[in-house]
């Protein structure tokens, strides 16, 4: 690793993960000097069982605690605004996101016009200045998740904030919450953490902290993903692979190299798919280009990968190529055990002609839209004339 | 690798890290509101000239406001509260750290004081009495070694009241760790040695101890690494900018590691020796790590092994038979004390009997190991040991530290 250009890392989180990680949530409050949370969730998206779960593990701690449980998909600045009004009139001093994706998203927001204090919030945008830390955050992420709810990102009605200040404090991963209903929604967040760690993990300027997270993060999901979609009732798989997922968060945050994030992104905010779904179509043709390019990056892979023993016993010439068969091989588990349910293109993905047309619209205005555009016409965007 | 039942894992501190990375302390500031920092520091850093590198380096965009030298070895209440009304007298907004251990637990103890308005320290000791966010503190360390630019740990002694106050908070975090390798460029070879040992410590200490966790387990395979690959060199060449870049980030990432799955035998029986007889930290911590690994082998003997790949390379991991990894591990660290030793034509002591003060005399005499390994049961660090010790233990692995012998396995009672 090169440290002579020097670098930045940061990661404002703390983890807390694994039996009972809710129950600690009072204590956790408290040491904030928060005794009144509002939980930010949807009934639809996370569920009753998991809001209830949440609820409990307040048991006797004699908090008040308030429930908004109605973010919907298509949320946006209005429903801030709405939720704004609540948890000043109730007097709230901390927000939990129970879920994933734009439950997440709201809550951010909504942390930023109670922190910021703005009379409505539906004056906040992507300008909007973040300078001074926010009021404490908690996330609770379930299966459902994009992985960014850690990230310093926040995304409402295709508007793109950032700021690390727009990160949680604080992160509770428990085990009766990160189990999924089904194999697909593991997987897509799998994808997701998978490609952006990836990404940073083989990045020519990474730095050793960041480093870390990617490392732990690529180990979890290839140790774990393919027994998480597979066997849904194995707790501790689907918790190593929301730990993953977490960290996947802080690894976007902390890197420039962030295409394979950056296609997702595209179509998540255009026609509503996943971005684990087209990060993990995407991943082939993006590791051939970089063995191309190359080829040592793709060998360091093989350590997180295939472990300490594979790595040692390979001789240097050989690891990239093995890497890359690793790869195919997880990727090719995950898809054959779900038996079509995740697409593997996008014809597959069954995106209309003039959507297609919207997303190179937007990829053409990217800095390397002319490369982009060639990574999406590998997995099948050529087949859908735009 | 596996993932425990239950942990926690924080680093708030934001890490920025360079040859110039001390030029970057006005922007970090404004982006935190503050512009009159107070510099903390104490007389042997400022003669050494790093003051002046640091306040070069904040000329543009930053009003000084103060320069206070004046941090004693051993943390003091008095100067805390001193220093704390240098802050408030001259309406400063941030603290700049500068300096080893005593220096950050003063800042850290000064932040309290200023933040809460508090006129009673002792009012804010022991865990969870912080809840609110302080002042923006940036910690300039200048030795790679204690790690305590990232820990949330402060230790100040009232010596009129003979009180050790332990403070223990999130918040006691810095806001950002300065790591410039201008700041450890002039640290003679015995020292660069042990705060390097010492830094390695808090890597293995960190990896077997009882709070493990897979992202302590991560920063301390990079901090193992990078220390075994650079200290050697940059104790033998100081001037190596990239070597000391590199100590400097594996010191941080050791600490960050050792921090939260804290640390164990190596550290109990080392700050023993350290209040008995008064020897340097990192060469308590240099001498005893082998010993460490070798009191928990039994119970940690795949985990100590998992250490060779990043610590030797793949050759040495693949040469080496699975059975005999740990034990591998172990004599590489010996080595690296051998090596020291060496380079150092002989200031860094491989054992206790080696330890002299300036004047050649000896500071761990054989028959005050008793007392030592008395006081060591009195010691918070084992808690997180693997193994549990007891007063023979501890005697059995001090007098092994002082002859240099490994440690007879067999005496251990196995719990």
């Amino acid at each position: 690793m090169n440290l002579t250009n020097g670098f930045a890392f940061t990661c404002p989180f703390k983890t807390n993960s694994g039996n009972k990680a809710l129950e600690h949530l009072p204590v956790e409050l408290a040491g904030l000097n928060a005794f009144k949370p509002l939980i930010i969730t949807s009934r639809e998206l996370a569920g009753p069982k998991a809001i209830g779960t949440l609820i409990n593990a307040f048991g006797d701690s004699g908090m008040t605690i308030g429930v908004f449980d109605d973010v919907t998909e298509t949320a946006d600045l209005n429903v801030v605004e709405q939720i704004r009004e609540i948890f000043l009139k109730g007097q709230y001093d901390v927000i939990i996101a129970l879920g994933g994706g734009i439950i997440v998203d709201v809550a951010k927001i909504l942390n930023l016009a109670v922190s910021l204090k703005v009379a409505d919030a539906r004056q906040l945008s992507p300008a909007t200045a973040i300078r001074d830390p926010l009021g404490p955050f908690v996330v609770i992420p379930t299966a459902a998740a994009t992985g960014m709810e850690t990230s310093k990102y926040a995304v409402l009605s295709g508007k793109i904030f950032t700021s690390v200040h727009l990160m949680p404090g604080l992160v509770v991963l428990d085990p009766r919450l990160t189990r999924a209903k089904d194999g697909k929604t593991v997987a897509e967040a799998g994808f997701a953490a998978f490609g952006r760690t990836l990404e940073a993990y083989i990045a020519p300027d990474k730095n050793p902290f960041m480093d870390a997270y990617a490392f732990t993060a690529l180990r979890f999901i290839r140790e774990n993903l393919a027994s998480a979609v597979n066997k849904r009732c194995n707790k501790k798989e689907s918790l190593a692979v929301a730990n993953a997922v977490a960290m996947s968060g802080c690894v976007i945050s902390n890197t420039d190299q962030n295409m394979l994030h950056r296609l997702g992104q595209v179509f998540q905010n255009t026609v509503h798919v996943h971005p684990g779904i087209i990060i993990g179509m995407c991943l082939h043709p993006f590791l051939d280009d970089c063995m191309k390019k190359d080829s040592s990056r793709i060998a360091s892979l093989l350590l997180p990968l295939a472990g300490d023993d594979k790595y040692a016993a390979m001789p240097e010439a050989g690891r990239a190529g093995d890497a890359l068969r690793d790869l195919c091989e997880f990727s090719y588990e995950i898809y054959r055990s779900l038996k079509g349910k995740i697409p593997r293109t996008i014809t597959e993905a069954g995106i209309q002609q003039y959507l297609m047309k919207d997303i190179f619209d937007i990829i053409n205005q990217e800095p390397d839209g002319a490369y982009l555009r060639t990574v999406i016409d590998r997995v099948g965007g050529s087949s859908i004339k735009a | 690798m596996i993932l425990p039942d239950y942990y926690e894992f924080c680093c708030r501190v934001k890490i920025v890290a360079g040859h110039d990375a001390l030029e970057k302390i006005p922007a970090l500031l404004a982006e935190m509101g503050s512009k009159k920092p107070l510099i903390i520091t104490d007389k042997g850093v400022a003669a050494a000239g790093l003051v002046d590198i640091v306040v070069n380096a904040l000329k543009e965009g930053v009003t000084i406001g103060g320069v206070a030298d004046n941090v004693p070895p051993d943390s003091d209440l008095k100067v805390v509260n001193q220093l704390a009304g240098l802050y408030r007298d001259n309406a400063c907004d941030a603290i700049i750290a500068v300096g080893g251990g005593s220096v950050m637990d003063t800042a850290k103890g000064v932040n309290i004081v200023v933040s809460e308005n508090a006129t009673d320290l002792m009012a804010f000791s022991g865990a969870g009495a912080l809840n609110r966010r302080l002042k923006t503190l940036v910690a300039v360390p200048t030795t790679a070694g204690t790690g305590s630019e990232v820990t949330l740990v402060a230790v100040i002694k009232d010596h009129e009241k003979h009180l050790k106050m332990a403070f223990t908070s999130y918040f006691l975090l810095p806001s950002v760790s300065i790591l410039d390798s201008r700041m450890t460029m002039t640290m003679p070879p015995f020292i660069t040695a042990m705060t390097g040992m010492d830094a390695l410590s808090h890597a293995v200490e960190g990896y077997y101890c009882l709070q493990k966790n897979p992202l302590s387990d991560a920063h301390s395979l990079a901090a193992v690494n990078m220390i075994h690959q650079y200290l050697p060199s940059v104790t033998k060449n100081p001037a190596d900018k990239d070597g000391r870049l590199a100590m400097a980030v594996s010191a941080c990432l050791a600490g960050i590691s050792f921090s939260n799955s804290m640390v164990g035998i190596v550290h109990n029986l080392g700050h023993a020796t350290g209040s008995v007889c008064g020897v340097p930290h990192g060469i308590c911590m240099a001498i005893l790590l082998p010993y460490g690994l070798e009191y928990n082998m039994h119970k940690r003997g795949e985990t100590i092994a998992e250490l060779l790949l990043p610590m030797a390379g793949e050759e040495v991991y693949r040469k080496t038979p699975k059975a005999e990894r740990a034990e591998k591990v172990v004599s590489l660290i010996r080595q690296m004390n051998q090596d020291l030793n060496e380079i150092t034509g002989g200031r860094h002591a491989r054992y206790f009997s080696e330890v002299k003060d300036r004047d050649g005399k000896q500071m761990v005499p054989r028959e005050i190991l008793p007392e030592i390994a008395k006081a060591a049961l009195l010691d918070g660090a084992t808690i997180y040991n693997p193994e549990d010790q007891d007063y023979e233990e501890n005697l059995l692995v001090l007098e092994a530290a002082w002859e240099g012998k490994p440690l007879d396995r067999n005496k251990i009672k196995k719990g």
